[in-house]
């Protein structure tokens, strides 16, 4: 390793809530270097890179940048010290073109106005000198993501960017579009920018990072050379045990239709449809992913099923019933239970109770009543025992929920969701953000019920690791249409579902024929 | 309880009354600067409310009103709508009831009459606050823009019936003639002579509490107010429950106002908007939107307010520097991060000193 360029010295950091999510960290990393940041959801490795681009303070700890101690106030003082992050969530302005975005801040002004030539021309000159190839007059609204990372990155790399943060930049990225990323990666390095790479995804790890740190619970388990470790090595380090990647599971027997969706059509607001004739049937008993990279339709099909939205054309039958035109609490009467896709916004209110989260879907039924007056015996005893079932760590069932850690905020969800008598469960990314514990103990709860109690599950996950083992059938779905169809979801390679998510490849309806 | 826990509720506590400390400090500083004998001034404002039974009395009295329209904002604040209708309900309710009570109460006895009058309150407040809730629900206009420009009409609506339907001749003022006596309530305590609407006021915080803890509604209108995304996902109605959490409020806004009549008035007499729909408000806010809370938080208006009055009438400031402690109070106990680092330092504390414990398990 040549010269460090960048030093964190025993970061702790505690939030508001009492979260430790980082504990007297301590990393480096050296010049023209990728350096790989690895640890579970939730081992802290967004919050110390939040800190270093000083969108959070810290309680402890020292940074130096070459050297020398820094005191990184926010974001803009991050940049002046030659810090560039890339999150996870692209921060860019749809409406204006990639020039006018990798310039804002630093805006190039000709007579006391912004000179949009000149935007396009120092942007020209930047991708060219990193060898990205974007279009600088495009607008950001018509790029695909791949290329809108891109423009991310420009953005950095404009402001004169020494250490570059990537937080989980593939995450988002078909197979193919990785592949660039990463060619430019090495370009990056090469011209002596220093990379940060943040990801739990090993394998890429393996291949482009020269060195590691792993993070586990908010502790620094060390800094690795990558020749010294494998895949199994870093994923002890990570969760102190190899992760069980394979979920065993008998095979389904799909029973009556549960659910059917019939050429289903929604529009959104500028008249373009969002989910174009999509037609599939689940069964009794079996769970069906849904791949996709997001934004293609997911995400509205989700918000059709649980009654969230209406929809154009086209129908939606859950046990023999059309769900057109009844409210959210009707299709939950008729056997819909829901897991959000943002546990925050739709599946708890964060300042109420654990038992009033828990109760949410039930409490206005009459067996939960006495009288005029709710039955506050018969819910703190069901409450209790939902805690105690799903393991939910708490110090009361009265705590409110934004207190506790995400995943026990995601066991609050399912232990309503799952409870809920529904015999089809509508699961999008349900486990998002959460610690290795609980995601398997979600999926493995989704295959059980399917096994065991009949249940029908729609699994939408970005995560692919999840629909390939959890799901029986898989569909893909791209731009609102279902694009491929594939009888058994574990016998399908990560390569070939890439291929369809990114549109190279598509089935015929002929080829989905008896797998819809 | 964990200790996180812990530290945030003694820390609400704490917020709110260094909020209180604070407002108490400036006034006392504006005292002293204007005041031509300010120890004396000072003494006035801070023990003068206490200084007689009849004073006492009077705090109470005011903390009626202050009371029903905290409850009244309680709802509106529940489900996150700040309709302020109330304050115009308050003063139309006190007019039509007075002018009902007039009409039909010369034979009648007060148990009949004044829950009557009390049921016609809330009935004028829930029809009003039926205006604002529906725009809200159908046509998406914002509640407070609607309720504020609703008050003004409505104000100047019971203002017309009073000078053309009501008017007592034969006194110096605008006023209505005086009330039958079945509808003034009897005072009790003694010496203090505190109104009976006291007790209208504590039964309505003992109901509105079981409301909201205890019956579904409560539930509903909590996490409809808490998350409303979250409440449509699990399959509650928000907009009907938003929308009857604001006929109940409305309802309320009217009991305040019937009540503050016969508690306090001979005629009805209000030629001006009262303020009390605001001053609900403000109390709402003290009580966290906790309906057991409300009195107390009406207590305490009630009581700088009384210590404005004693100061008036004994010193030489004017009652309208009132309204610079009360925007103070209203600006530190609203400002939910006041303090927030001081909080979150003692969270951080707590953490590390129970992390260092573990470890040395």
């Amino acid at each position: 390793m040549a010269e460090e360029v960048l030093r964190m010295q025993g970061i702790t950091k505690i939030y508001p809530n009492g979260f430790m999510a980082n504990k007297d960290v301590t990393f480096g990393i050296g010049a023209k270097e990728i350096h790989a940041l690895v640890g579970e959801n939730g081992a802290g490795k967004t919050t110390l890179m939040k800190i270093l681009f000083g969108m959070e303070d810290c309680q402890n700890g020292q940074i130096f940048i070459n050297g020398k101690e820094e005191k990184i106030a926010n974001p803009l003082d991050a940049i002046a010290k030659g810090v560039g992050m890339v999150h996870q969530h692209f921060m860019l302005l749809p409406s204006l073109t990639v020039a006018e975005n990798v310039v804002l801040g630093v805006e190039p002004m000709k007579n006391g106005l912004f000179d949009f030539e000149g935007a396009v021309k120092s942007t020209q000159e930047i991708a060219d000198k990193y060898n990205f190839k974007v279009d600088a007059t495009a607008r950001v609204s018509t790029l695909s993501v791949g290329q809108m990372q891109k423009v991310e990155i420009l953005k950095a790399l404009i402001k004169g960017a020494k250490i570059l943060i990537l937080d989980e930049p593939t995450a988002v990225l078909t197979p193919q579009e990785t592949e660039e990323l990463f060619e430019q990666l090495f370009h990056l390095r090469d011209s002596g920018v220093s990379v940060i790479f943040i990801s739990h995804k090993l394998e890429e790890v393996m291949r482009i990072c020269s060195r590691v740190t792993v993070l586990r619970h908010g502790e620094c388990m060390g800094t690795y050379d990558t020749k010294d470790l494998d895949e199994s090595k870093i994923s002890r380090l990570m969760v102190g045990r190899d992760v069980i990647l394979k979920i065993e599971k008998e095979d389904p027997k799909p029973d009556k239709p549960i659910l059917e969706i019939k050429n289903l059509r929604r529009f959104n607001s500028f008249g373009k449809p969002v989910i174009d004739g999509v037609t599939f049937t689940v069964r009794s008993g079996e769970v069906v992913g849904i791949a996709g990279v997001e934004g293609n339709g997911q995400s509205e099909l989700s918000e059709v099923l649980a009654g969230l939205s209406g929809f154009a054309e086209g129908d939606v039958v859950l046990n023999g019933k059309s769900i057109r035109g009844l409210s959210v609490r009707q299709i939950r009467d008729n056997g819909m239970a829901y897991i959000a896709e943002d546990r925050m916004v739709e599946g708890v209110a964060g300042d109420m109770s654990i038992e009033m989260n828990i109760m949410a879907d039930r409490f206005t039924k009459q067996n939960y009543k006495t009288g005029l007056f709710i039955n506050s015996a018969k819910m703190r005893e069901e409450t209790l025992k939902l805690i105690k079932d799903f393991e939910i760590l708490c110090d009361s069932p009265d705590q409110p929920v934004r207190m506790l850690s995400g995943g026990n905020i995601q066991k609050v969800v399912v232990a309503r969701e799952f409870t809920s008598g529904a015999n089809f469960i509508l699961a999008n990314q349900p486990t998002r953000g959460i610690d290795v514990g609980t995601a398997e103990m979600i999926r493995k709860t989704i295959v059980r019920k399917s096994r065991e109690e009949g249940t029908c599950t729609v699994l939408i996950s970005a995560d692919l690791n999840e629909v390939l083992e959890c799901s029986d059938r898989l569909l893909v779905m791209r731009k609102g249409k279902v694009v491929a169809a594939f009888p058994k979801a574990n016998e399908v390679s990560e390569d070939t579902l890439g291929e369809y998510m990114l549109g190279i490849k598509a089935m015929t309806p002929e080829q989905m024929e008896g797998l819809l | 309880m964990n200790k996180t826990q812990r530290i945030e509720a003694i820390m609400e506590v704490v917020r709110i009354l260094a909020g209180m400390a604070i407002a108490y400090l400036v006034a006392l500083l504006i005292l002293i600067a204007f005041s031509n004998d300010p120890v004396f001034i000072v003494k006035q404002f801070i023990l003068g409310p206490f200084s007689s039974p009849r004073r006492i009395g009077s705090i109470i009295n005011l903390a009626v009103p202050f009371t029903l329209c905290g409850l009244s904002m309680c709802f509106m604040y529940a489900v996150n709508k700040f309709n302020l209708i109330g304050e115009s309900i308050f003063m139309l309710s006190g007019c039509i009831i007075t002018f009902i009570g007039l009409k039909i109460g010369a034979n009648m006895p007060a148990v009949i009459l004044v829950p009557l009058l009390l049921l016609i309150g809330a009935a004028i407040g829930a029809a009003l606050s039926f205006i604002p809730a529906i725009m809200d629900r159908k046509l998406n206009a914002n509640v407070v823009v609607v309720s504020l420009m609703l008050n003004a009409v409505i104000t100047q609506l019971a203002i017309y019936i009073l000078r053309y339907f009501m008017k007592d001749p034969g006194i110096s003022f605008i006023g209505s003639h005086e009330t039958h006596a079945a509808m003034q309530l009897p005072t009790i305590l003694g010496k203090m002579r505190v109104g009976s609407g006291v007790i209208i006021a504590l039964i309505f915080v003992a109901v509105i509490s079981i409301i909201f803890f205890k019956t579904s509604f409560g539930w509903k209108m909590r996490i409809v107010g808490s998350n409303p995304k979250f409440a449509t996902a699990v399959g509650l109605s928000t907009l009907g429950i938003s929308f009857a959490a604001q006929l109940a409020g409305g309802a309320l806004a009217g009991v305040a106002g019937a009540t503050e009549i016969m508690n306090s008035y001979k005629r009805f007499q209000w030629t001006a908007s009262t303020g009390h729909g605001f001053d609900g408000l403000l109390v709402a806010v003290l009580a966290k939107k906790n309906p057991i809370l409300v009195p107390f938080g009406a207590l305490f208006l009630a009581y700088i307010r009384i210590g404005a009055d004693v100061v008036n009438t004994s010193g030489d400031i004017p009652n309208e520097f009132i309204s610079v402690i009360q925007g103070i109070i209203i600006l530190l106990v609203a400002a939910e991060s006041f303090l927030s680092g001081f909080k979150n330092k003692l969270i951080y504390r707590s953490v590390q000193a129970e992390k260092a414990g573990r470890k040395d398990k």
